[in-house]
């Protein structure tokens, strides 16, 4: 069995965080992380739902020290808690807020622990397989599915990620990230990067132009920024001042060679776009603007099955599918023909195109119908539906009003064409290609 | 959230419908600035404001009022309560 250190051996005294303004070295940082884990009481799992990045590190790093699971919810939408509190029996929540988040559950305050003198304390050693983390994929149809990652392939993914970024920064960073910590890219990038590669970390989690700014400013040199195309956009819309950034993360949703191009211009650093979801983690890296090829990390590879793509290597417990439809020119290098075949993302909510197809195709007086997602204009960060629609007794108004009864109104189509009939094939499919001359005839070429 | 104490000065309507009609065309919402009620909640289903709408919002305010929104020194889910409660607070800190 493959025994890793908990933590990275890195110089004691390397600035870590920077926390309410003081700077946290390694050693503080472990002997926070050690006087937790001796403070928790006997457990399976955890729930994190620490508002903090560094508080969070520290109550998952004492989870793992101790050998519990720590559950991260994707939302903290009372229904979804709900339904991860059902699932996962005798959860404990731990939190840096002076109240329990998760009123049902009973609560541990990580953050008001006082000190014991623990710098002692060896280094535990983790295996290689124990299991760590739940997260939850995003769920299109309203069941987030978990999904578990162990520690020494979470370690692999963090240190081949470190290879690719860090060589893009000329060095180990400090991260600065917009992006949820509960989410899988919000975890690796801005998270387990900085803790497992020598980087260093922000503790706060920044929302607004002003606030990135700040945060950026507290950290010394080089700093990467990990955020979401639509946050990266306002930022430089914003046009606030900025330090010298060495590299941008984008992931979440695709990222416009013009708005990669606009950043480098602006900010002068590169955006590395990551491709990769809850289940596979950061699989791949291009530099959008000035590459159409992805790259995957160090250890995966990609395969065609069939019809389907897979993608495989030590970082994963067995092979994880991809819904996406690619050109391989290599096991490492691809081209994403069709982003998200199935999954679609609209100002941040998710939903797949299957399920508002049949949302669609089950409304009275709908005889057949199909969601697309119309090519994307060049500086919108949000996409917006359109539909093709068979359904000779109703009108455009009928069928947004049939439909906002089943789903979120960010989906509801903007286009409606009303066409005589669909050209599915033999197995009742509409191939992306017949989708696409529908598109090119019927649909306005936006400006 | 405990409970403001109640804001004795008077709204400022004409600055609110302004208001209003900036976050209508930024959002590209679907009604008119008019049907946003001013003591209404921004957030929530009414309007299906996000967070994402949210920093629009911000972005338009900076750009229309000089108001550099952070999250670290105010508390933003109060200014962010309702119409009245964002236009108070453009009106105190706005630089243009």
């Amino acid at each position: 069995m493959t025994l890793i250190p908990l933590l990275p051996e890195i110089d004691a005294s390397t600035p870590f965080a920077c926390v309410d303004g003081k700077t946290v070295d390694r050693a503080s940082f472990y002997a926070q992380v050690m006087n937790l884990a001796a403070a928790l009481p006997e457990q399976e799992r955890v729930l994190n739902m620490c508002a903090d990045r560094y508080w969070f590190a520290v109550a998952l790093f004492a989870a793992i020290a101790r050998g519990m699971v720590t559950v991260l919810p994707n939302s903290a939408a009372p229904e979804h808690i709900a339904a991860v509190t059902a699932e996962q029996a005798g959860l404990l929540v731990l939190g840096d807020q002076p109240e329990n988040p998760v009123a049902a559950l009973p609560y541990f305050r990580v953050s008001q622990l006082p000190h014991a003198a623990m710098a002692d304390t060896p280094m535990p050693l983790i295996a290689f397989d124990q299991r760590v983390a739940c997260l939850y994929t995003s769920g299109s149809t309203g069941t987030p599915m978990p999904h578990f990652k162990t520690f020494g392939r979470l370690q692999l993914a963090i240190q081949a990620g470190a290879e690719r970024v860090w060589g893009a920064a000329g060095g180990a960073c400090s991260v600065v990230g917009t992006v949820p910590i509960r989410h899988m890219y919000g975890l690796e990038s801005s998270v387990l990067l900085p803790i497992l590669a020598g980087g260093r970390m922000a503790t706060q989690i920044p929302f607004f132009p002003a606030d990135i700014a700040s945060a950026l400013a507290e950290m010394p040199a080089p700093r990467l920024l990990v955020i979401t195309p639509f946050h990266l956009r306002k930022l430089l819309e914003a046009e606030v001042s900025l330090p010298q950034i060495a590299v941008i993360l984008s992931a979440t949703a695709p990222l416009s060679v013009e708005l990669a191009a606009q950043t480098r211009q602006q900010l002068g650093c590169p955006v590395l776009e990551i491709y990769g979801s809850t289940e596979t983690g950061q699989v791949a890296t291009r530099e959008t603007d000035v590459e159409t090829t992805w790259q995957t990390l160090q250890g995966i590879t990609l395969e065609q099955r069939d019809d389907e793509l897979w993608a495989v290597g030590e970082v994963y417990e067995t092979p994880q599918m991809l819904n996406d439809t690619v050109e391989l020119f290599s096991p490492q290098q691809f081209r994403l023909v069709d982003r998200k075949a199935n999954m679609i993302n609209v100002a941040g909510k998710r939903s797949s195109l299957s399920f508002l197809n049949a949302a669609l195709t089950g409304l009275p007086g709908v005889v057949d119908g199909v969601f697309c997602i119309p090519e994307r204009t060049a500086n919108a960060e949000v996409e917006r539906l359109a539909a093709f629609v068979v359904a000779p007794t109703l009108d455009r108004a009928a069928i947004l009003a049939g439909l906002r009864q089943h789903v979120d109104a960010v989906f509801l189509p903007r286009h409606i064409v009303f066409v005589e009939s669909l050209p599915r094939d033999g197995n009742g499919k509409i191939l992306a290609r017949t989708l696409q001359a529908l598109i090119a005839q019927h649909l306005p070429e936006r400006s | 959230m405990a409970q403001q104490s109640p804001n004795h000065i008077e709204p400022d309507l004409a600055l609110e419908s302004e208001i209003a009609g900036l976050i209508v065309s930024a959002l590209n919402l679907d009604i008119a600035a008019s049907e946003i009620v001013p003591d209404a909640p921004l957030y929530g289903d009414e309007l299906g404001i996000d967070s994402i709408d949210i920093l629009e919002i911000a972005l338009v305010m900076s750009k229309q009022y000089g108001v550099q929104m952070k999250a670290d020194n105010e508390d933003n889910s109060a200014i962010f309560a309702s119409l009245r409660k964002l236009a108070a607070y453009i009106r105190e800190h706005r630089s243009k």
